[in-house]
């Protein structure tokens, strides 16, 4: 297998021109290999473990908590489908024909990665000042807690483990392999609009070096090929049975009380009566 | 006209048959035992020096025997080249060669070679090198100054006017000259035309790539090469070698076309004779057309600027011209200043000025091709001149007439002392006679306009006049005891028949059949007179003269063998019909058979044991050779020399332009000329509209086009850079063409060259047609194509500059 | 490694003699077979060893595939029908004049000689940086060197281009469009038949091929309906030599006239996009009206509609816009 794909320029010197599409098959067969574990895994480990730990309970005290708790605002929501839609697009359009489904597939893509752009941008704006920004990032808390979770997945003895704040550490993780590979694709897929013919910009492909031309289109296939494996898990965890209140909210906005209390740390994540008015 | 035997009359050339039945063998045509073939690894950029090569991988390949590199040659003086390189200057320049069992697994050989370059700065567009800061061809300067590399940035000049397609002329130029008073020609002229010029460089692109088989015997080299000349060739070869000349054999026979780029052979010929030295076996390098369109040579082209003064009645008072010549990254080509020399004798300017400067760019070396310089001054003035006749409302073959050379015009720089030279004959006058009443110039040129649909007709004259002889070559001929006149001839088969035809004029001399005549040609190891070059249309000019010279000789030493054998004084005898024979008494004389004999018993100067003094080193080697075979004919040509040699040609062409699509259709070309003497009907025929079409596809088609990011070519194919095909020659009737044919009163047989002359006449011809056709059709740029043509008449923002190189 | 042209590399020769022999082979070798018609766009490949096949099927002994018969009404031309054949032949003259005109100003006449017309439909671009064998998005790159600043494009697309700038050169194709042809197509798998105007695929679809044509395919035969036959025809070519070159812009139409009203009309342009390009709107702008100058300048405008000229080649926007005027007007091309 190879990670690189090898050109040569006008001049016959080598350069990088993407990533081999061997990585394609092995991101796509590796979020399949890792859902297959998963599953293995739900099946034989998960149950074993509930049974140690007496089942998930609801904290007592969760009187002041309402009903329905507000997990993601409308505006937030919105985001989410915009963003999956996008990306749905852009994975389609950009690996299809290589797969040998043939269609007009450039514009669709493009435009697909400038709504994506809009959307991450309003994303970043409205995370940063009107929802509670450290919620989704890893920190040193999460860190500990993930090493006591680990421990307590093998067996071992780690002590009371707290619930989780509004988000727990896979998907905290996630949302920072996003964002990593997110701002990969975008930072050069924006760059490589240059490329193409746009009504708004000259052409240009020379912009850039054809070393800085290769990385950028080593940088968007990995990118790329992340979100392949990305998606494939995040479709999966969201239709897991045992998740799937998780993924009404992102339809329709809330969590009941119960999934609430069950899964989170009211302390961490602080609701009141205000919150359920997204 | 004399009254001839010979001269003048068609015949069958010597080579017609072979040529028609393939029979001829050119030099890829010649197999040796054990030949391994090479191939070349040439240069992927515009300009980069080689970091290191591995050959690893291709030496291990069975099959592969040698491998030659730029370490195995003797450098060569900057700024020449050498047939390989490390440092390579153009793309396609050959970096090394390969030599194995066959050609595949020479090119496979060649794909396992790891060659790493460092790319390094590179020019295409002369005016780009020019520019404050502008990269530089060669390493060590862009230009020549008093014959030193210089670099010149054009600091003071204003730029914006050249991005503009202007083309100032207070730049640094390294050529200069002026003979007049050209502000004041220009002051007192009624109207003066100011323009800005441009002419596309182009390959010289002969059917016959250039190719070369080489073997050793005995510590000699056979070298069987495509090349123009033979005897010329011969020491350029062996020096390439690095080889004294007796211990070169070069045979070429024939040669498949070289427009130029082959006069001394070429430069990479040495490379199969040094493999073949390396592997021990013979080697047969077949250049590829891809290779050929890069190694193959180039016209150089120009970036003008001209002021033109004339005078109300027609009458050119002075030319301002001004050029910036792309030379490709070698040597330095004569064409720039070939053409205000040109220039000067076509429109006799009463006084002129030329300024101009020779930059090198990274684009294939350059070398003369047919009418140098000649052919881009009748393609960028005729159509100026036509402009002038149209603003003064004169018939433009008048206006040819108004300023027309006659007899031994003036032309050209001036000398040290301020002198011009001369030429030999003009008789431009006549052929504007014979183009109008001949050819029928008022009849063509009443078409003009005339409508049919959405096309329209043009008609257009030009004047064309190049160099046309050289002098000084020996003669060598033997008439031997079998009857037969051996004419041996050092100037090569190049096509045009030249080295018949000047034979012929022996025979003229001893006033026998030419069935008598056997000519001796392609193969150094037969014993070759001094000759000129088989190029500059020399050859005519300098071997009708060193062939009557040796006719002379040979008729002398008949009427004194005749005299000697049978009494009286060699006055009393003449020669004809291959017999010496007293005059009045046509039965007391001698065969050719007996003379011949006769003047190995008597040796001495008769069988060419002793020889005249003022014979060339090479010939007396020849003649030396020859001595004891017969009564031998050898002399120099020592007749006057009256100037510079010039042939003229007026060409006359008919177009038609279609308004909605930019086509043009070449309707009808016809060609007057002056030649002097026609020596064969047929073949200046062939010149002159072979000449004639090479010149419509100067005019329309034929070009580079480079991607100045890369500075590579893209038009390698022929259907992409559109040399001229035989379809696009008009052919519903047949081309006409009318001579003038008086000796020019400088030559025993005053036979002139013409090839060069021919091609301006066609290219000149059409641009002017063009021109009339679209009414104001001045483009001052060509090749003239249909974008250009559609640009104009649709009135749309043009593509590029009217100064920007290879677009 | 170096890079050397202009020298055949070794490769399998295989010479069929019927279809289902060279169906084999294909199907054998896959996409490292090369089907060989009259090598005129093969060759070239070849010869610069940027197209490497391991097996080269040469067609030249199927004599099966070089018939031209009446077919259902129509006519069916093998795609070994050498371009000559075409052009001279009687049933096709009389009937389906557009295709022998175009056929006839093919290249040379030594080329349409050897070249066929399956090799003129489904013949490669001549951009000449892909030719070259700079890897380009049609190589496999990710770069139109046809379009940056300073490419020179002057016979590169100014309609439909996406990312490759390249145009289809063929001369029969867009005759082929106009007469609503059909292509046969055979495979291991089957046979398919295929619209003319369907067998071209842009660089939207497929940027790295021209053809629908997949490796184990074999372009067959060219069958024209008699929808069209002996109507109206008007083709013409633009270029700047008289002979061997490719279109600069061409232009192929078939109109159904009577008492000076247009009936129906093709109208069919090649040498301006990356595929023969039917106009439809040049085509509307004529069908039902009386025909005259006005209605065939007004067809022209119509067909530029939409262009997006290259930095060398807005002169084909004007000559493209006068083709199809002069193609509506009829008359000698």
């Amino acid at each position: 297998m190879e990670l690189f794909e090898w050109g040569s320029n006008p001049w016959g010197q080598e350069t990088l021109v993407r990533i081999s599409w061997d990585l394609l098959y092995l991101a796509f067969w590796g979020g399949i290999a890792f859902i297959l574990f998963h599953v293995v895994y739900a099946i034989v480990w998960l149950p074993k473990l509930a049974r140690a730990n007496g089942g998930g309970e609801a904290e007592a005290g969760g009187a002041s908590v309402p009903a329905r708790i507000l997990r993601h605002t409308s505006a937030a929501r919105f985001f989410h489908w915009v963003m999956a839609a996008a990306m749905i697009a852009l994975l389609i359009t950009g690996f299809f024909p290589i797969v040998g489904i043939q269609f007009p597939w450039v514009t669709i893509h493009w435009i697909s990665g400038v709504l994506l752009t809009i959307s991450i941008l309003y994303h970043i704006v409205h995370a940063t000042f009107f929802l509670d920004f450290w919620s989704i990032w890893i920190l040193p808390a999460d860190l500990r807690e993930a090493w006591q979770r680990v421990r307590h997945q093998m067996g071992q003895e780690a002590g009371a483990i707290r619930k989780h704040g509004k988000y727990p550490l896979d998907h905290k993780l996630y949302h920072l392999a996003v964002t990593i590979a997110g701002l990969a694709v975008i930072g050069t897929g924006i760059v490589m609009m240059a490329r193409i013919d746009g009504a708004l910009w000259p052409r240009n492909p020379y912009l850039l070096s054809d070393a800085t031309w290769g990385l950028m289109y080593v940088l968007h296939g990995f990118g790329s090929v992340l979100f392949v494996t990305l998606t494939l898990t995040h479709i999966y965890f969201a239709i897991r049975p045992e998740k799937l209140w998780i993924t009404r909210s992102m339809i329709f906005g809330y969590v009941d009380r119960d999934r609430y209390l069950e899964h989170h740390d009211p302390q961490r994540w602080v609701v009141s009566r205000d919150s359920t008015e997204g | 006209m004399a009254d001839y035997k010979l001269i003048g009359k068609p015949y069958e050339t010597a080579d017609l048959v072979a040529k028609a039945t393939g029979r001829a063998k050119y030099a890829e045509d010649f197999r040796a035992d054990g030949m391994l073939f090479a191939k070349l690894l040439v240069s992927p950029m515009p300009h980069g020096r080689v970091r290191s090569i591995d050959t690893s991988a291709a030496e291990a390949m069975p099959g592969v025997e040698a491998i030659l590199t730029a370490d195995d040659l003797p450098a060569a003086d900057a700024p020449n080249e050498t047939s390989l390189t490390n440092e390579p200057k153009y793309e396609g320049e050959p970096i090394l060669a390969v030599a194995a069992v066959d050609e595949t697994t020479a090119a496979d050989a060649i794909e396992a070679i790891r060659v790493d370059m460092e790319p390094l700065p590179f020019a295409v567009d002369p005016l780009d090198s020019l520019r404050p800061g502008g990269p530089d061809a060669r390493l060590d300067g862009n230009t020549m100054i008093n014959r030193e590399l210089a670099t010149v940035k054009w600091n003071n000049v204003d730029w914006a006017a050249i991005d503009n397609g202007e083309l100032p002329t207070d730049g640094e130029i390294s050529e200069e000259w002026e003979v007049g008073d050209v502000e004041a020609g220009l002051a007192e002229a009624d109207m003066v035309l100011d323009e800005v010029l441009f002419h596309q460089s182009m390959g010289h692109q002969p059917m016959e790539t250039r190719t070369a088989m080489a073997y050793w015997q005995n510590g000699k080299c056979y070298l069987h090469v495509s090349t123009q000349s033979t005897l010329r060739t011969h020491g350029f070869a062996a020096r390439g070698i690095g080889i004294a000349p007796e211990d070169l054999v070069l045979v070429s026979e024939y040669c498949g076309g070289g427009f130029g780029s082959k006069i001394f052979g070429f430069i990479q010929m040495n490379i199969p004779a040094l493999l073949s030295q390396k592997a021990g076996k013979p080697v047969m390098m077949r250049i590829t057309r891809q290779d050929e369109h890069f190694i193959g040579r180039a016209r150089p082209g120009l970036q003008g600027r001209v002021r033109i003064g004339f005078r109300r009645d027609g009458r050119i008072t002075a030319m301002d011209m001004f050029a910036v010549q792309d030379n490709g990254p070698y040597g330095q080509s004569g064409d720039f200043v070939v053409w205000p020399d040109m220039a000067s004798l076509m429109y006799m300017p009463l006084s002129h000025r030329f300024r101009g400067i020779s930059v090198y760019t990274n684009t294939p070396p350059r070398s003369p091709q047919r009418a140098p310089g000649g052919l881009q001054a009748v393609s960028m003035f005729a159509p100026l001149m036509q402009k002038a006749a149209r603003q003064l409302d004169i018939d433009p073959l008048e206006l040819i007439r108004i300023n027309a050379p006659a007899g031994q015009a003036k032309i050209g720089r001036p000398d040290e002392n301020g002198q011009q030279g001369n030429v030999t004959s003009a008789f431009v006058a006549e052929i504007a006679d014979l183009a109008e009443q001949d050819l029928d110039w008022p009849a063509m040129r009443a078409r003009s306009g005339r409508r049919n649909g959405s096309k329209v007709t043009g008609v257009g004259v030009a004047l064309s006049s190049f160099n046309a002889g050289a002098w000084g070559m020996d003669g060598l001929l033997t008439i031997r005891p079998d009857g037969k006149v051996y004419i041996q001839q050092g100037i090569g088969n190049l096509g045009t028949e030249s080295v018949f035809d000047t034979a012929r004029v022996a025979m003229e001399v001893l006033q026998t059949d030419w069935e008598q005549a056997e000519v001796i040609w392609g193969d150094t190891s037969k014993h070759l007179p001094w000759s000129t070059v088989q190029a500059g249309s020399t050859t005519t000019w300098a071997h009708t003269r060193a062939n009557q010279a040796a006719g002379e000789d040979a008729k002398r030493k008949l009427q004194e063998i005749a005299a000697r054998d049978l009494g009286g004084s060699a006055d009393d005898y003449d020669v004809a019909d291959g017999r010496v024979f007293r005059r009045g008494a046509r039965s007391t004389g001698l065969s050719f058979a007996q003379a011949a004999q006769r003047a190995i018993e008597l040796g001495g100067r008769y069988d060419g044991h002793e020889l005249p003094e003022d014979i060339n080193a090479v010939t007396v080697g020849a003649a030396t050779a020859l001595a004891g075979l017969g009564l031998m004919g050898v002399a120099k040509d020592n007749y006057a020399v009256g100037g510079r040699v010039i042939s003229h040609a007026i060409g006359i062409a008919e177009v038609e332009v279609d308004l909605e699509t930019g086509a043009v259709e070449l309707k009808d070309y016809r060609v007057a000329t002056d030649v002097g003497t026609v020596i064969n009907p047929r073949t200046l025929a062939a010149q002159l509209h072979g000449g004639g079409i090479q010149g419509f596809s100067a005019a329309l088609a034929q070009k580079w086009v480079y991607d100045r990011r890369w500075g590579l070519q893209v038009s390698k194919r022929f259907y992409a850079n559109r040399p001229p095909t035989f379809l696009d020659v008009p052919h519903e009737q047949p081309l006409q063409w009318a001579a003038q044919d008086k000796p020019d009163p400088f030559s025993p047989v005053g036979a002139k060259g013409v090839g060069e002359t021919a091609e301006g006449a066609g290219s000149g011809a059409v641009l002017c047609a063009i021109a009339d056709a679209l009414g104001d059709g001045y483009f001052n740029r060509t090749p003239l194509m249909t974008d250009m043509i559609l640009t104009k008449l649709e009135n749309l923002p043009p593509a590029f500059s009217r100064l920007a190189a290879h677009v | 490694m170096a890079v050397i042209r202009d020298m055949m590399p070794a490769f399998e020769l295989f010479q069929p003699t019927t279809t289902d022999e060279a169906l084999g082979l294909l199907d054998e070798y896959r996409e490292r077979a090369w089907v060989l018609a009259g090598g005129l766009d093969s060759f070239d490949w070849l010869k610069d060893r940027v197209k490497r096949p391991a097996a080269v099927v040469d067609l030249g002994g199927v004599e099966a595939l070089r018939a031209i018969r009446p077919a259902g009404g129509g006519l069916e031309i093998g795609a070994m029908a050498t371009l000559r054949e075409v052009s001279r032949s009687p049933d096709v003259r009389e009937r389906y004049a557009l295709l022998a005109d175009a056929a006839e100003i093919v290249a040379s006449p030594q080329i349409r000689n050897q070249g066929t017309l399956g090799g003129n439909l489904a013949q490669d671009t001549r951009c000449w940086y892909y030719r070259d064998g700079w890897n380009c998005y049609r190589a496999g790159g990710t770069i139109c060197y046809a379009d940056t600043p300073t490419a020179m494009n002057r016979e590169h697309c100014i309609l439909g281009a996406s990312r490759c700038v390249a145009v289809n050169p063929s001369d029969t194709a867009p005759a082929l469009v106009a007469l609503d042809g059909e292509l046969e197509i055979h495979s291991s798998g089957g046979t398919r038949v295929v619209a003319a105007e369907d067998f071209f695929v842009g660089p939207d679809v497929d940027i790295m091929r021209m053809t629908v044509l997949e490796p184990g395919d074999l372009l067959t035969a060219v069958r024209l309906p008699d929808t069209w036959a002996g109507a109206r025809f008007y083709f013409e070519k633009s270029r700047d030599r008289q002979v061997w070159d490719f279109a600069l812009a061409a232009v192929a139409s078939a109109a159904k006239i009577t008492n000076g009203t247009v009936e129906d009309i093709r109208i069919v342009v090649n040498g301006v996009a990356p595929t023969p390009l039917r106009l439809r709107a040049s085509e509307d702008a004529v069908r039902g009206r009386q025909l005259n100058d006005e209605v065939a300048a007004r067809a022209g405008e119509a067909a530029v509609q939409g262009v997006r000229p290259l930095n060398h080649n807005g002169f084909k926007v004007a000559l493209l816009r006068n083709l199809v005027m002069r193609a509506v007007r009829g008359g000698e091309a």
